[in-house]
C-alpha cells in the first residue's frame, strides 16, 4: 500500500513535470531558432545597410525572450519574445533582398538604354542603307482612316513565313510609327494581328497574336511605354480579301495598327 | 533591474494578469500596419503571412473584448509584424518580377541587334 502510495505520488509529479518539460522544450526550440535567425541576419553586412532597425529589434527580442527563459513559467512569453525576434529577422532579410535587387535593376536599367540606343541607331542605319526602294516594295504602309479610327498595316511581307519574327525590312515603318508616338504622347495604340484562313484555326490565332506581340515588343524596345499598347490577335477573321486567291491570302496575313484619338480614348476592340 | 524583475515577479505571481492596461496603442499600430499591407494589393488569399496577421489581429480584438488584456497584446503585436513582412513579402516580388523584365527586354535587345 505504501509503495502504491509511492508510485502514485510519482506518477503525478511525473505528469506534472512532463506537461512543464514539453513546454520548456518548445520555448528552448523556439529560442534556439530566432538564435539562429538572428545569427545569420546579424553577421550580413547587406541586411545590416538595408535595415538596421529591424535587425537590432530582432536582438533585442531574442535578449528578452533569453531573460525570460531564466524564469520558471514564463513559457509562453519566451515563445513570444523569440517569435518577434524571428519575425524582425526575416523583414530585416526580405527588405536586404528587395534593396539588393533595387541595385540590379538600376544596373540592369543603364544596360536596356544602352542598348535601346545602339538598337535605334543601328535601325536608322540599316534604313538609310536601304534607301527606301526595298520597302516600298514589301512595305504596305497605308494609313486609313477607318471606323476604327487611323489604321495603318503592316503587310505578310515584313514577317518570315509562319513565323513571328519581324524582317528588317520593317524598320523603316516601325521607326516611323515610334517616332509618331513619342510627337503624340498622348495618343496610344492597338495592335492586331490577322491571318489567312490557310491551316489549323487555333494556330492562325496564336501566330496572329505572336505578330502583333511582336510587333508590340519592338515599339517596347525602342522606347514607348508598354502601357500605351494594346495587343489582340484574331486569325483568320476580318478577312480584307477573298482567301481564294494567294494574293487575298496574303493581303490577310497582316498586322494593323490601330490609333486612338489625340486623347488617348481607343475605340472598342473588334 | 528591479524596475524589470518586479512586473515579470508580479506576473509570474498573477496569473490572471488583471493588471495589464488595455493595449489600446499596439492594436492601432498592428491596424495601420495592416492597413498599409493591403493598400499595396496584398490579399490573404495569396500572402499566409498576411492571413496570420488576420487572424491573430481577430483573436486579438476578441481578447480585449474579454478584458484578457496581456493576451491581446501579444497577439496584435505578433500581428503587426506579420503584416510588415507580409507587406515585405510583397515589395520584394514586385521586384523580381522587375528584374526579370528588365532581363527579358534586354534579351530581346540583344537578339535584335545580333540579326541585324
Amino acid at each position: 500500500m505504501k509503495a502504491f502510495g509511492h508510485l502514485g505520488g510519482l506518477m503525478l509529479v511525473g505528469t506534472l513535470l512532463s506537461g512543464c518539460a514539453s513546454s520548456q522544450l518548445a520555448s528552448e526550440q523556439a529560442l534556439e531558432e530566432a538564435r539562429l535567425s538572428f545569427q545569420s541576419v546579424k553577421e550580413d553586412p547587406s541586411v545590416l545597410r538595408a535595415a538596421p532597425k529591424d535587425v537590432i529589434r530582432a536582438g533585442e527580442s531574442l535578449g528578452r525572450a533569453e531573460r525570460l527563459s531564466n524564469y520558471w513559467g514564463s513559457g509562453d512569453d519566451v515563445r513570444h519574445y523569440a517569435y518577434l525576434s524571428q519575425r524582425y529577422a526575416e523583414i530585416a532579410r526580405q527588405h536586404s533582398d528587395i534593396s539588393l535587387n533595387q541595385e540590379r535593376a538600376a544596373k540592369l536599367e543603364l544596360e536596356r538604354q544602352r542598348l535601346q540606343l545602339t538598337l535605334r541607331e543601328a535601325k536608322l542605319m540599316s534604313v538609310q542603307q536601304h534607301n527606301g526602294w526595298l520597302e516600298e516594295q514589301m512595305v504596305s504602309l497605308a494609313t486609313n482612316e477607318t471606323e476604327r479610327g487611323l489604321v495603318m498595316t503592316l503587310g505578310d511581307m515584313l514577317f518570315d513565313a509562319g513565323r513571328a519574327d519581324l524582317q528588317p525590312a520593317a524598320n523603316r515603318t516601325v521607326l516611323k510609327l515610334v517616332q509618331f508616338l513619342q510627337i503624340n504622347p498622348q495618343r496610344r495604340v492597338r495592335i492586331e494581328g490577322y491571318t489567312d484562313n490557310t491551316g489549323d484555326a487555333a494556330e492562325n490565332l496564336e501566330l496572329s497574336r505572336a505578330r502583333a506581340q511582336a510587333v508590340a515588343d519592338l515599339l517596347v524596345d525602342l522606347g514607348v511605354e508598354a502601357k500605351r499598347i494594346q495587343v489582340a490577335g484574331y486569325g483568320v477573321d476580318f478577312p480584307v480579301a477573298e482567301n481564294a486567291s494567294a494574293r487575298g491570302r496574303a493581303q490577310n496575313r497582316r498586322v494593323e495598327i490601330v490609333f486612338s484619338d489625340e486623347r488617348g480614348q481607343l475605340g472598342a476592340e473588334r | 533591474m528591479i524596475n524589470r524583475t518586479l512586473p515579470l515577479l508580479l506576473a509570474l505571481g498573477l496569473t490572471a494578469c488583471a493588471s495589464d492596461p488595455a493595449p489600446t496603442e499596439q492594436m492601432r499600430l498592428t491596424e495601420q500596419a495592416l492597413a498599409q499591407t493591403k493598400s499595396l494589393g496584398v490579399v490573404s488569399e495569396q500572402s499566409a503571412s498576411l492571413r496570420q496577421a488576420e487572424e491573430k489581429f481577430a483573436q486579438a480584438q476578441a481578447a480585449m473584448q474579454d478584458g484578457e488584456n496581456k493576451q491581446a497584446r501579444l497577439l496584435a503585436e505578433q500581428a503587426e509584424l506579420d503584416a510588415r513582412l507580409a507587406e515585405a513579402e510583397h515589395l520584394n516580388a514586385k521586384g523580381r518580377e522587375q528584374l526579370t523584365e528588365l532581363n527579358q527586354r534586354i534579351g530581346r535587345l540583344r537578339q535584335q541587334l545580333g540579326a541585324m
